[in-house]
């Protein structure tokens, strides 16, 4: 039974333990429950009826047991709760920022993923010479960098110093471009979130390449590449390279992780309109039913990517089943 | 095991840099009210007054100084980093120590605890919890202990397993010793370099949590912070007051986190001294 192994009921108890924390936290707070729920807007808005409607759709002249069932019927319905700052459901606030942030984390994924891997084999292919050393010394500085101050170093460096690139957002307002001229429009304003966070992001794929080509490089298997005459590249790639992979692969779910969590704050810096963004505004006027809702869609999407990648690994490398 | 930190991070370069550095922050942070010229939320100049003299580094925008903010965001960054890192690590100690010794049904909940808390990203879970309580020092240092000890937890257990098969505990046992006797004088002890380990790694990622959640306006406005002084100056980008305002505060970050980086390298590779030969080729 696949449902039953041990990391799956890890991954439904997180769940779990995220949803108990979302459902309590605000009622447990002092004061009017429905202040803490729906945020300081909502009271603005509030009248008699709507207040009636609001305490019957939570349930919450109800006890606590069956609020809780009520709040969890809500959200398998796919009903974040509504924001009385933008006026409408959370689901439809989310889903206009979310292209965004999978445009710019995934292109960081496969980019700082590649970088990193290329990095770490020239370096531990050249182990002790100066590529090496310079890569190691330069990348181990930028991973004691906060990703948001990467991002502002280069904002300060290439838009308001160099004026580069412009100082924020996806899109030139009120340009009104089409075809070509976006796409290019969308690129220029991609750049520099791109590039903080593949900087950052790249370091610990680098790390573990060039660690694991290391050891590589000293097996048996190279020496037996060389000695029929393999060319150097294709020892690098094909046989050392790939080889190296393995670690990589390994750690790609904290990898993915981190680069969830660094997307939020660099998309801050360059005022990039995707979740982080959102999450920010929110968090500035308390808009509480979409700080909740932004946390669990991200807490999910990186609980479901860890599980199906753990699913994956078991069947990549069957050590790891006798290992647990 | 029994080291002598003090000898082998001294040998260590980058360890001792590192150690240096922490030790200057502490001494700046510690004297912050005698070096500070003014309190840091006292509006005692213009607005975006230049440095000068009387501002080191100028002032922001409702003029208060910079520097003397800057100093008190020290002691912030190290009162949150060495308390949170002090409780996560002793809560690691708690929990990892007492699983290994009890076993059976206690262990395998404790563990499986840990990795369900281990599978959410800390940052998430913090700015959630803070966003309802606007987190002071106080409430901050514990809001992260509570999400940074579950990887202590694993390593100290891992750790304390293997101390308990050792033959003096095997005596201590036969000499009628009960399980709290041997956890704490024949367990915790040894677990020193191990738990240092794990609390420095738990302060960092406390000073970074910190700084990022002050970043975003989750933390209790009046906190004197770094990630706050960057959050308000980044709005004023298009004048010319970063150069005082924003990049100190980063740089003052990125160098207390790479201090700590330091020591944990320093410190890993005492406790692993297979490590040595590798790092010493790669570094010389």
């Amino acid at each position: 039974m696949l449902i039953w192994r041990p990391n799956v009921v890890n991954y439904i108890v997180a769940f779990f333990i995220i949803l108990t924390l979302n459902f309590f936290l605000p009622r447990l707070m002092p004061g009017d429950p429905l202040q803490a729920i729906y945020g300081d807007d909502a009271l603005i808005a509030m009248t008699p009826e709507l207040k009636l409607e609001l305490i019957q759709r939570f349930a919450l002249d109800k006890p606590l047991g069956e609020q809780f069932v009520a709040y969890l019927r809500a959200l398998f319905r796919g009903d974040l709760g509504y924001s009385y700052y933008y006026h409408a459901p959370v689901v439809s606030v989310v889903l206009g920022y979310l292209p965004w942030t999978l445009l710019l984390s995934g292109l960081a994924l496969v980019l700082s993923t590649l970088t990193g891997f290329i990095l770490g084999v020239e370096a531990g292919f050249r182990r002790g010479q100066g590529l090496d050393k310079l890569l190691l010394t330069t990348l181990m500085l930028v991973n004691g960098f906060p990703d948001f101050f990467v991002g502002i170093l280069f904002l300060l460096l290439f838009s308001v110093v160099w004026g580069l690139f412009p100082l924020g957002g996806s899109l030139t307002p009120y340009a009104s471009l089409k075809g070509f001229d976006l796409v290019l429009d969308i690129l220029h304003h991609l750049v520099l979130p791109l590039l903080t966070l593949v900087v950052v992001r790249c370091v610990n794929i680098f790390l573990l390449t060039r660690s694991s080509m290391v050891t590589t490089l000293g097996a048996g298997f190279i020496l037996t590449a060389r000695a029929k005459g393999c060319k150097d590249i294709r020892v690098r790639y094909h046989h050392a390279g790939r080889h190296s992979l393995l670690p990589v692969v390994t750690a790609a779910g904290l990898h993915l992780t981190h680069l969830i969590t660094g997307t939020l704050f660099v998309e801050v810096v360059f005022s990039y309109p995707g979740l982080g963004t959102l999450l920010y505004n929110a968090l500035m006027v308390r808009d509480y039913p979409v700080i909740q809702g932004v946390l669990l869609i991200l807490t999910a999407a990186v609980l479901i990517i860890n599980l199906m990648l753990d699913l994956l690994y078991l069947k990549l490398d069957p050590r790891i089943n006798y290992a647990r | 095991m029994h080291v002598d930190y003090w000898q082998e991070i001294r040998e260590d370069r980058l360890g001792r840099i590192g150690l240096y550095l922490i030790l200057l922050l502490a001494l700046l942070a510690a004297l912050a009210p005698f070096l500070a010229p003014y309190p840091p939320e006292a509006r005692v100049g213009a607005a975006f007054s230049p440095p000068s003299s009387r501002h080191w580094l100028g002032t922001n925008d409702v003029g208060q100084d910079i520097w003397s903010g800057l100093l008190y965001g020290a002691r912030t960054s190290l009162v949150v980093g060495c308390g949170a890192g002090l409780l996560a690590g002793t809560i690691s100690v708690l929990v990892g120590t007492s699983s290994a010794l009890v076993g059976g049904f206690y262990d395998s909940l404790c563990m499986r605890v840990v990795d369900a808390l281990l599978v959410i990203p800390p940052v998430l879970l913090a700015i959630l919890v803070g966003a309802y309580f606007k987190p002071h020092l106080l409430t901050l240092i514990l809001l992260l202990a509570a999400f940074l000890w579950p990887g202590g937890a694993r390593i100290i257990r891992a750790e304390a397993l293997s101390l308990k098969e050792k033959k003096s505990v095997a005596a201590a046992r036969t000499f009628g010793a009960g399980s709290l006797y041997i956890m704490a004088r024949h367990i915790v002890p040894d677990l020193g370099p191990v738990w240092l380990a794990v609390m420095i790694q738990d302060a960092r990622r406390a000073i970074f949590m910190e700084a990022g959640l002050s970043f975003l306006g989750v933390c209790d406005p009046t906190l004197h912070s770094w990630g706050k002084m960057m959050q308000q100056a980044l709005e004023f980008t298009y004048l010319e007051v970063w150069k005082w305002w924003l990049l100190p505060p980063g740089l003052a970050l990125s160098l207390t986190v790479a201090a700590l980086s330091f020591l944990s390298f320093a410190l890993e590779r005492i406790l692993n001294p297979r490590l040595r030969g590798e790092r010493e080729d790669a570094g010389h």
